[in-house]
């Protein structure tokens, strides 16, 4: 919100503190500044221009060559505006000027050709406004030359602060004003009214109803009569754009002067428009549809609160006035609306329209119910010095639900409790006057504070204790550099997925992040995937069910920028409907899971001086998988199948099983899928659930006694048929041999013409010990030659040439 | 009939170059397959004569024939000539070493292992929360009340009326007070998610850390020590730092912390917003309505929690000004760190 420090000091003396002081104490007391526009600083070298000439720009069809006087000399100047004139007062700056909004500098400039010596503005040039429509013109009657900060009045400093959600009080200027009385320790003055009550008696002339007393509890009016509508003076007008309002007519713009000044919305209806001179405040029961005075027809949900007269609907309460009710130039009788509501149902009615007004925005937050009439009397006050016209005798105020200040008890020695730091009682004691709070301190270490309305965030001694700090400044709280360390168990949930991004990493792999808002089509690849109710974008509507399709989207991006051989990985959660479920209303029906993906695809080795080129294989993945698991003892403990046939992600692959359960699937990504990437090499993935692998017991390490005695190797070779698998003959010698047999292991495979077609060579080399002594090479050779013959009748292979 | 000759060929192919062991025998694989006698020749001439309709197809399956043939010869090529150059070659030691790639965490990843390992040396444990939570521990145990505006200060992603993307690492809080008694102490840090629009400083999701500290005495001067102490520890010890009072549904007091940008150092830059402050983390001592949905005595026991982000921390660090690139997983920005 922006507050213009002019008018703040309406209300407290600031008289000798700084604007970078006064800055600095509101972002230190919560009110964080974004913006300072000193206007005077930032106008300084702005003028009044007067545009003697106007030519076409020969060069280009929307530009102008303007010469522009500043009373003593002219300049030739490009204006790119459509409504610039020959006659015109503009807004000048002249070279060295610098524009505010984009901090630039006006130098000498050729613009297609012909030379520029300044800059016509418009109003967003100027941070005046959003405005680029063309650029200000200004009243015939200043003189070129003169200052703008003179002709326009900017001689303010603009302060915007952002207000955080629990302050409705700092939404005015009368809120704000409070804040800086009790941080510089000031006077705090509200404004003082005086109403001549030279008008009928208000009774005689309007009614007010309230119907839904729960969402409305205090309506409070007045009624002016015999105003003119017209144009603000210039006071009012330049306090309105100087915080970014645009001025509409006197009365509108006095509601929103009121409403900047104390923080209540105002409502201004032209009472010959109400039908029968009477206010009803209820909700709507069915549907309704309503005008809003934005010419613009809104469907309302049963049960929001309105605004009536004795036929119709005539505003949404807090929200926004109808069309049938507004001030038109011709009104002549006006009554002020001046209102409680609410703060719940205000904003249940907003965010259903999305509609946010100035209006709802305040009530929303919580309005001051205790600060209505004060509101209305001074509209009606600002009304009949401004528009003319008389106020009604007497006002109403219907206040069936009585809102009381609360009262709460604060302990002093509880605000060391807290903070670690001793406040003194008077220092309190202050603080909380200064904010607007009475405060009985006749107990020694409580002291009794009672909370006026216009702070309803404060409902707790907590709630004081924060106020306490705030003002006297965080600062002062000091910074113990030291902690006590209990000595509860320690525990580090993520230390499992720490060491799986350690072991990826000594694989050579990479770790990658992607999103997990995916399409349709992608997340319903690999499961049963959940909707978002409000999602940005068709894109990303759902959630991933597999960490494989965003990997491969990762790779579709890297191979478009010729990124084409990548070893990746990624650790991150993935959500599906459990079995039967469609719909999340309870923990049971979806699942989340950790999963980690590994990619691998393009070339292993790419063109090197010392190797061939070779492209990264299922093997690879496979070696990968088993080194992976080795470094969490796992690899003997899980079980392996593996799928020659496609199924809808694989062309082939293998699984990792844990007592019957699947905890991990990856092999060679089938065409189709990589299709829908337009990935058009060969992708080698493996998915793991996490959240599985950590629930496996750690399976229990012990000291294997180190090999004292020699051990004896032997290989073989045999022919076998094409479809006789490693794995089988692997397993077939490990249960034939003797128990000295410690390992086999494949070391070399080849096909060729001479060994016959669908023919193959695997060779093994079978490794012998015992832990306890020297083997003889007679109990070798005799196992040895057991499994040669066992395999070769087994297998119906040939032994080749020992 | 051309169809089968090529499949025919590929299989004798991946036949015969299984023999190939030298040179010479290279040269005679070289003369049966792609000489101008050779077999791929012969089959491109056939395939003159292919009947019009099948010609894509057969073309097709030729071309793929021709590739894998030249590949496969190229690379067996290049295998053995570079067996040869290194039986030949004098020993030249400014050869570049062989590549032993080893990869690397995401620079997330690693900024994160940064902030753990400094909490952990002040003893906080370390836990972790869904992503996907209900309304209750993401907002109303925190003290968002239904129809509240504090609620709008976070775009939320629902999945139905009660459970949603979580919006910040707050309800692990929650999670894990509820299954212990105080003392606790732990960081909690996740993924979160935000539905707005993306652009180069926002995006629909980010990662944060949750701090927590419960137990008798907790004091708002202990929250100031332990997070001046992680800012020396992280950005250094010359830096200036400030708490000032903000506003979080879930603690009270509530605080946020800035940092002298290390940008500009404090004269005020495009960064730091021209305020020579950078805001680092949000922080406060846990609101009794807190403690009170996890019944904890808010009499007896005091707390602190605190958050920060950090895509923001990493990007402030390593001097990146879009956070796309994060999620874009661009094999190059992945290698640089």
């Amino acid at each position: 919100m922006k507050v213009s420090l002019n008018w703040l000091k309406d209300y407290v003396n600031l008289d000798g503190i700084s604007t970078a002081e006064i800055v600095s104490r509101l972002t230190m007391s919560g009110l964080e500044v974004e913006d300072v526009i000193d206007q005077n600083e930032i106008y300084k070298d702005f003028i009044v221009g007067y545009v003697e000439e106007k030519n076409k720009h020969p060069n280009a069809d929307r530009l102008s060559v303007c010469k522009v006087s500043n009373g003593k000399e002219s300049f030739q100047v490009i204006c790119g505006a459509p409504n610039v004139d020959a006659g015109q007062k503009v807004v000048f700056a002249p070279i060295g000027a610098v524009i505010p909004a984009g901090s630039f500098q006006i130098k000498k400039a050729k613009i297609r050709g012909i030379e520029s010596y300044g800059m016509i503005c418009a109003e967003d040039e100027l941070k005046l406004s959003d405005d680029h429509t063309g650029i200000i013109v200004l009243d015939d009657k200043l003189e070129a030359g003169t200052p703008i900060t003179d002709a326009l009045g900017l001689n303010d400093v603009i302060i915007d602060i952002a207000i955080t959600p629990n302050r409705p009080d700092a939404l005015s200027h009368l809120g704000v004003a409070r804040d800086l009385a009790a941080l510089f320790d000031k006077e705090f003055k509200k404004p003082e009214i005086s109403i001549d009550e030279s008008g009928e008696d208000v009774k005689k002339i309007a009614s007010i109803e309230i119907d839904d007393t729960v969402n409305c509890p205090r309506y409070s009016s007045r009624v002016v009569t015999g105003v003119s509508v017209k144009e603000s003076p210039e006071w009012l007008k330049q306090r309105l754009v100087n915080i970014g309002l645009r001025p509409i007519n006197n009365v509108v713009d006095i509601t929103n002067f009121v409403m900047y000044e104390c923080g209540q919305p105002i409502h201004a209806f032209d009472l010959d428009r109400l039908s029968g001179k009477k206010i009803i405040v209820k909700s709507t029961n069915g549907n309704t549809n309503f005008v809003t005075l934005d010419s613009k027809e809104r469907e309302l949900l049963p049960g929001t609160l309105m605004i009536c007269d004795a036929e119709k609907d005539v505003a949404i309460a807090g929200v926004m006035g109808g069309e049938n009710s507004e001030i038109y130039d011709d009104t002549k009788n006006i009554l002020i609306e001046s209102a409680y509501f609410n703060p719940s149902s205000i904003r249940k009615t907003a965010k259903y329209l999305q509609l946010s007004t100035d209006a709802s925005y305040r009530f929303e937050r919580g309005t001051d119910p205790d600060n209505t009439m004060f509101a209305a009397n001074r509209v009606a006050q600002l009304i009949a010095e401004i528009a003319g016209g008389k106020v009604a005798k007497g006002s109403i105020d219907v206040y069936p639900n009585r809102i009381d200040e609360i009262k709460l008890t604060l302990r002093i020695s509880r605000v060391n409790k807290l903070l670690g730091y001793d406040v003194s009682k008077p220092d309190a004691v202050n603080i909380l006057q200064k904010l607007g709070m009475a405060v009985d301190e006749s107990s020694d270490d409580n002291l009794l504070v009672t909370v006026p309305t216009f702070r309803p965030d404060i409902e707790r001694e907590v709630d004081l204790i924060e106020e306490i700090a705030r003002i006297s400044g965080y600062d002062n709280i000091p910074s113990i550099p030291k902690i006590s360390i209990t000595l509860e168990t320690k525990i580090d949930e993520t230390s499992f997925t720490d060491k799986v991004r350690e072991t990826a990493n000594a694989l050579g792999l990479f770790e990658m992040i992607n999103n997990p808002l995916q399409s349709e089509e992608l997340a319903m690849l690999t499961g049963s995937a959940i909707k978002l109710a409000n999602p940005q974008s068709m894109d990303m509507a759902f959630l991933r069910t597999s960490l494989l399709t965003g990997a491969l989207n990762a790779v579709a991006r890297n191979l478009n920028k010729g990124e084409k051989n990548l070893a990746l990985f990624e650790i991150g959660n993935v959500f599906y409907f459990n079995e039967g479920k469609s719909k999340i209303s309870g923990f049971d029906d979806y699942s989340e899971k950790q999963h980690l993906v590994i990619l691998l695809t393009g070339k292993k080795i790419d063109r090197e001086w010392y190797a061939p080129v070779e492209h990264y294989d299922f093997y690879d993945l496979k070696g990968i998988i088993k080194s992976f698991l080795s470094k969490f003892s796992l690899d003997n403990f899980l079980n392996d199948s593996y799928y020659v046939k496609s199924n809808t992600i694989y062309e082939y692959y293998s699984r990792k099983i844990f007592n019957d359960a699947v905890i991990g699937e990856g092999g060679k990504v089938n065409k189709d899928v990589l299709n829908k990437f337009d990935i058009e090499q060969d992708v080698f993935c493996f998915e793991f659930d996490v959240d599985s692998l950590k629930n496996i017991p750690e399976p229990e390490r012990m000291f294997a006694e180190t090999l004292k005695f020699p051990k004896i190797v032997r290989d073989f070779a045999f022919i076998f048929d094409n479809s006789i698998a490693n794995e089988s003959v692997e397993s077939y010698i490990k249960m034939k041999s003797s128990k000295l047999l410690k390992s086999v292991r494949l070391f070399d495979l080849f096909e060729s013409k001479e060994l016959g077609t669908d023919k193959k060579s695997m060779a093994y080399q079978l490794e012998y010990f015992d832990e306890n002594r020297t083997l003889t090479e007679d109990e070798v050779e005799k196992d040895f030659k057991n499994l040669i013959k066992l395999v070769s009748k087994e297998f119906n292979a040939q032994l080749r040439g020992n | 009939m051309l169809s089968s000759k090529i499949e025919e060929t590929s299989k004798e192919f991946s036949k015969d170059i299984l023999s190939v062991k030298n040179a010479e025998e290279l040269e005679k694989l070289r003369i049966k397959y792609l000489s101008r006698n050779g077999i791929l020749p012969a089959l491109f001439d056939e395939f003159k004569s292919v009947p019009k309709e099948e010609k894509p197809a057969a073309g097709k399956a030729l071309n793929l024939l021709r590739n894998e043939i030249t590949q496969k010869y190229n690379e067996l090529k290049d295998k053995l000539s570079a067996e040869s150059k290194r039986s030949s070659s004098k020993v030249d030691l400014t050869l570049p070493g062989k590549k032993y790639p080893v990869g690397s965490k995401h620079i997330l990843t690693q900024t994160l292992d940064e902030i753990k390992s400094i909490f952990k040396g002040m003893g906080f444990s370390v836990f972790e929360g869904p992503e996907l939570e209900s309304d209750y521990y993401n907002f109303e145990a925190l003290n968002f009340p239904p129809d509240h505006p504090a609620r709008d200060m976070q775009d939320t992603y629902f999945v139905s009326d009660d459970f949603l993307l979580r919006t910040h690492t707050s309800p692990v809080q929650i999670r894990i007070m509820e299954k212990m008694k105080p003392p606790v102490r732990a960081i909690m840090p996740g993924r979160v998610y935000r539905n707005e629009a993306i652009s180069a400083r926002s995006y629909c999701m980010f990662h944060q850390v949750e701090g927590l500290y419960v137990d008798t005495d907790v004091t708002f001067a202990e929250l100031k020590g332990t997070l001046v102490s992680f800012a020396h520890q992280f950005y250094g010890k010359e830096l200036k730092y400030r708490f000032r009072p903000s506003f979080f549904p879930f603690t009270e007091p509530s605080a946020e912390m800035d940092i002298t940008c290390f940008i500009c150092e404090g004269k005020g830059c495009k960064i730091c917003k021209d305020s020579g402050w950078l805001e680092i983390l949000g922080c406060g001592m846990v609101d009794p309505n807190v403690f009170d949905s996890v019944n904890y005595d808010s009499e007896k026991f005091t707390g602190y929690a605190f958050g920060m982000g950090i895509e923001r921390i990493a990007m402030l660090k390593y001097g990146i000004t879009d956070i796309r690139i994060f999620f874009d997983n661009d094999f190059r920005f992945l290698k640089q760190f």
